[in-house]
């Protein structure tokens, strides 16, 4: 499938989209786009499972909260600075999801959408409701000096700490371009997106590259959770919009289009800014993305039909 | 002792049940009710194939439907229970009408969409709903009454489990059914499928909207977090797994046994009981498809259990 | 009156064309082979005319209706029907429930009816265990349930897609014999085959598809002697 005339076209309104808005109201600008790469790095993971396994991870957002409180533990009890804790968590993420792979989700890969959808939500909620447990539904906090480190340019200074997540974002995609292409694994991860029957009969360990990119989209998702720590006040349901959200920019950019997520996770957390900054509507920010997921369901609805 | 005399002897039961039972009892078999129909709802829905994450959704609107009928119409409550499912019903025919063309994890995840974005809607319209903060109304309906409320609930209760006997036994169980095993087939043996897929999926939220109205009505309050709370689908779908799904029988028993465990639960782990029910899901879907009960009751009388997936593709 | 007439129906899949300006009829009564190698579009051409998927272009006359637009289920109810290549029994159903979904949809009939119709159905496919569950049915008999969920809607036209693959000589001859029963009740029928030898017992003309086009048309006995079929079918033989 091909969408290079459209998408030319798209990205050229994107970009004039984004120019206006600059002009506008800069602070909205720069918001969108820090809101924007922390969308759509929580956003990257999922669509890695969804595009390879072809499972729909419910619980996705939830894993980023056990993230989140597992950096917070290491601030509580260990003084480690957030962005150094990212080191250790992302690896208690991987070892994490690994182990949820091999004990559930390896056993429903087969076994259709439905069972999918359930296992993965009572994941969520046996998540959701363990963190509870835990520690409560009290709200946590980290404070940093960092956390509200600002730069300007000429008259117009924003806030800087949210650029971390676009390096994220970039590396992330830069990573994943090496690795899929350069790596031996990579390939075979490739191989087993596009056809995995075709790749088991080629010789291909289907079951270790599921595992491996259902290990790493959970590690990625304890690396957001190291850098969110600082600016987010936690709690038990923190992360759990983010499945929606996610799910929302993977149909936005079509599957495996993965760079083309972050692209569409600035757009929307553009949109969502320009709600938020409109006095006496902040509060309908939250429907800009399931706004557009259900376009984007009606869209697919109405070709499908025909 | 057949089934029938079984069913019998039960509904003798439920109808004598608050002339000898204290109002803490009865309130546990209400909220049972509660539970049972939205499971059986749920279920009803899952027979067509389709995987909906919208009870709490319906149940919630409902609610609030109910809710201002009462508070800014003054309405009579028993009319407003009516508005409540009507709609909810509304409400799942436009979404069904768009969204039921795309089956599988497109309409799971609109269905789960649509509980947040009820509740974003709500909170946001203040003037009509009260916000955040929710809203009380002046009196429960039979101003409390609990024997009125379980009556209530019991006539609806089997109301339901009529509709969903209903599907069972007529044609419709025959499309149902084809449906789920095979769409491809069901088209081509005239089977319309659209049509059957938004009747159930209309009808179904409507008792989830009828049960929501109750549930505010009985309670003289909404409230964005509580109206639209999870436990309103999380326990469904549990009793539902837990006592054999595609069945009438199942949620019945599925929510007999976890309404009652939640009793005791919700007293013994004040923070996050709802795990259970996760983990209930969970264990149900890797090891156990076709339900606790009948897994144990088929082990109990050695017989060949075969294990079968929920969808038969 | 034809019972079916197609008017260049093209279907493309993207970039690729499966079906390309076809054209052809069928009559009351009258039993068309389809042949061609593999990959030659039969199967896509059923799936037009059933409606299960919808042409790129052209038009599809049934009973000099058009029927181009119209759902799968309702030219199902008007009389178009058809089999699957690969059979798809409906898990949950026993052998005469499966029939019975035909009568019950394709002709509306209501419960007691419907089976009613199913099982002079079962009988006239001299199907004998009409209440196993599918799981213990041969392959014969699932055959016969899947013609007979078709047969049940009481269509006018009818398709079977390779119907007698993976059959022994005396199930297929079980077989001919029932075709020829619904020819002779006027039905029309299209066989889609790769055996030639029920191509030629049954079928008083056939067409010739490769790369969805017809390359010939004709009584098997031209048809076969064509060089251009034998070079586009080389070796596809019973």
């Amino acid at each position: 499938m091909s969408f290079s005339i459209k998408e030319n076209k798209t990205i050229l309104f994107a970009l004039a989209f984004i120019i206006i808005v600059g002009f506008w109201q800069p602070n909205v600008l720069m918001d969108g786009i820090q809101r924007g790469s922390m969308y759509a790095v929580i956003a990257l993971p999922l669509a890695l499972v969804l595009g390879i396994l072809g499972v729909l991870n419910l619980a996705h957002g939830e894993f980023l909260t056990v993230g989140l409180y597992i950096s917070y533990m290491f601030y509580n009890r260990f003084n480690l600075d957030p962005l150094l804790s990212i080191i250790p968590v992302s690896i208690i993420l991987l070892v994490f999801g690994g182990l949820i792979y091999l004990l559930t989700v390896k056993r429903v890969i087969k076994e259709g959408h439905l069972n999918q959808l359930l296992l993965t939500f009572g994941i969520s909620m046996i998540l959701l409701e363990g963190v509870k447990m835990i520690w409560t539904t009290r709200p946590r906090n980290v404070f940093t000096d960092y956390a509200y480190a600002s730069a300007s340019i000429g008259e117009f200074s924003f806030g800087t700490y949210g650029l971390i997540y676009l390096l994220i974002a970039v590396l992330v995609l830069v990573f994943l371009q090496l690795f899929l292409k350069k790596t031996r694994l990579g390939q075979a991860t490739f191989a087993v997106g596009q056809n995995p029957k075709g790749a088991r009969i080629v010789g291909i360990n289907v079951n270790l590259v599921y595992l491996f990119v259902f290990s790493i989209s959970i590690a990625i998702l304890g690396i957001v959770g190291g850098a969110m720590l600082p600016r987010t006040a936690i709690f038990p349901a923190v992360g759990s919009p983010y499945s929606l959200k996610s799910f929302a920019l993977a149909a936005m950019a079509g599957l495996g289009n993965l760079n083309g997520i972050l692209f569409a996770g600035i757009i929307l957390g553009i949109g969502e800014a320009i709600i938020n900054a409109i006095p006496g509507y902040s509060g309908w920010a939250d429907l800009v993305f399931f706004g557009v997921l259900i376009i984007v369901i009606l869209t697919r609805a109405f070709r499908e039909a025909r | 002792m057949n089934s029938k005399n079984i069913i019998l002897i039960l509904l003798a039961i439920a109808l004598v049940f608050p002339l000898f039972a204290g109002p803490y009892f009865v309130n546990v078999l209400t909220t049972i009710f509660v539970f049972l129909a939205l499971s059986l709802s749920w279920d009803m829905m899952l027979r067509t194939g389709q995987l909906s994450f919208g009870t709490a959704a319906f149940f919630g609107l409902g609610a609030y439907a109910s809710a201002i009928t009462v508070l800014k119409l003054g309405w009579n409550p028993l009319f407003s229970i009516v508005i409540g499912g009507l709609f909810a019903g509304l409400i799942s025919y436009i979404l069904g009408y768009a969204v039921l063309k795309l089956r599988e994890i497109y309409f799971s995840i609109t269905t789960l969409a649509i509980t947040s974005v009820f509740s974003v809607i709500i909170r946001n319209m203040s003037d009509l709903t009260g916000g955040a903060g929710g809203a009380t109304f002046k009196s429960a309906i039979f101003n409390g009454d609990p024997t009125k409320i379980y009556y209530l609930l019991l006539f609806l209760t089997l109301v339901v489990i009529g509709i969903s006997e209903w599907f069972k036994r007529s044609k419709i169980h025959f499309a149902i059914n084809s449906i789920r095993n095979d769409e491809v087939t069901a088209k081509s043996s005239g089977i319309d499928v659209f049509k059957y897929l938004l009747l159930v999926f209309v009808i179904t939220s409507i008792i989830q909207g009828v049960i929501g109205a109750v549930y505010a009505q009985q309670y003289a309050f909404v409230e964005p977090e509580s109206t639209f709370s999870l436990n309103f689908l999380l326990l469904p779908i549990a009793m539902a797994l837990v006592g054999g799904i595609y069945s009438t029988n199942g949620p019945i028993i599925g929510a007999f046994i976890l309404g009652i465990i939640s009793e005791y639960l919700k007293l013994i782990i004040p923070y996050g009981h709802l795990i259970v029910y996760g983990l209930i899901i969970v264990i149900v879907v890797l090891y156990m498809p076709s339900g606790i009960y009948k897994t144990v009751k088929g082990k109990m009388l050695t017989n060949n259990g075969r294990r079968e997936s929920y969808d038969h593709t | 009156m034809t019972t079916l007439k197609t008017d260049n129906i093209v279907k493309k899949f993207g970039g690729l064309t499966a079906v390309n300006k076809l054209s052809f009829s069928v009559d009351k009564g009258e039993i068309l082979g389809i042949i061609g190698p593999n990959g030659a579009g039969k199967t896509t051409v059923i799936n037009l005319i059933a409606g299960t998927l919808p042409v790129s272009e052209g038009k599809i006359y049934f009973s000099e209706t058009d029927v181009t637009n119209k759902a799968p289920h309702i030219r199902n109810q008007m009389g178009i029907a058809r089999t699957f290549q690969t059979v798809r029994p409906l898990k949950d159903f026993t052998a005469i429930e499966n029939i019975m979904v035909g009568s019950l949809f394709g002709q509306k009939k209501d419960l007691k009816a419907g089976r009613e119709y199913a099982e002079e159905i079962a009988q006239l496919l001299n199907f004998k265990n009409i209440n196993k569950p599918i799981d213990e049915l041969t392959v014969l008999e699932l055959k016969k349930i899947e013609i007979g969920r078709a047969l049940a809607s009481k269509p006018d036209l009818l398709f079977l897609d390779e119907v007698m693959a993976g059959l022994n000589s005396e199930e297929i001859w079980e077989l001919i014999e029932i075709v020829r029963k619904l020819q002779q009740q006027e039905m029309a029928i299209c066989v889609v085959e790769h055996i030639m030898k029920v191509v030629k017992e049954l079928t008083s003309n056939v067409v010739v598809l490769e790369n969805g086009q017809i390359i010939a048309e004709g009584p098997y006995e031209e048809v076969s002697a064509d060089e251009q079929v034998i070079a586009a079918y080389l070796g596809e033989d019973y």
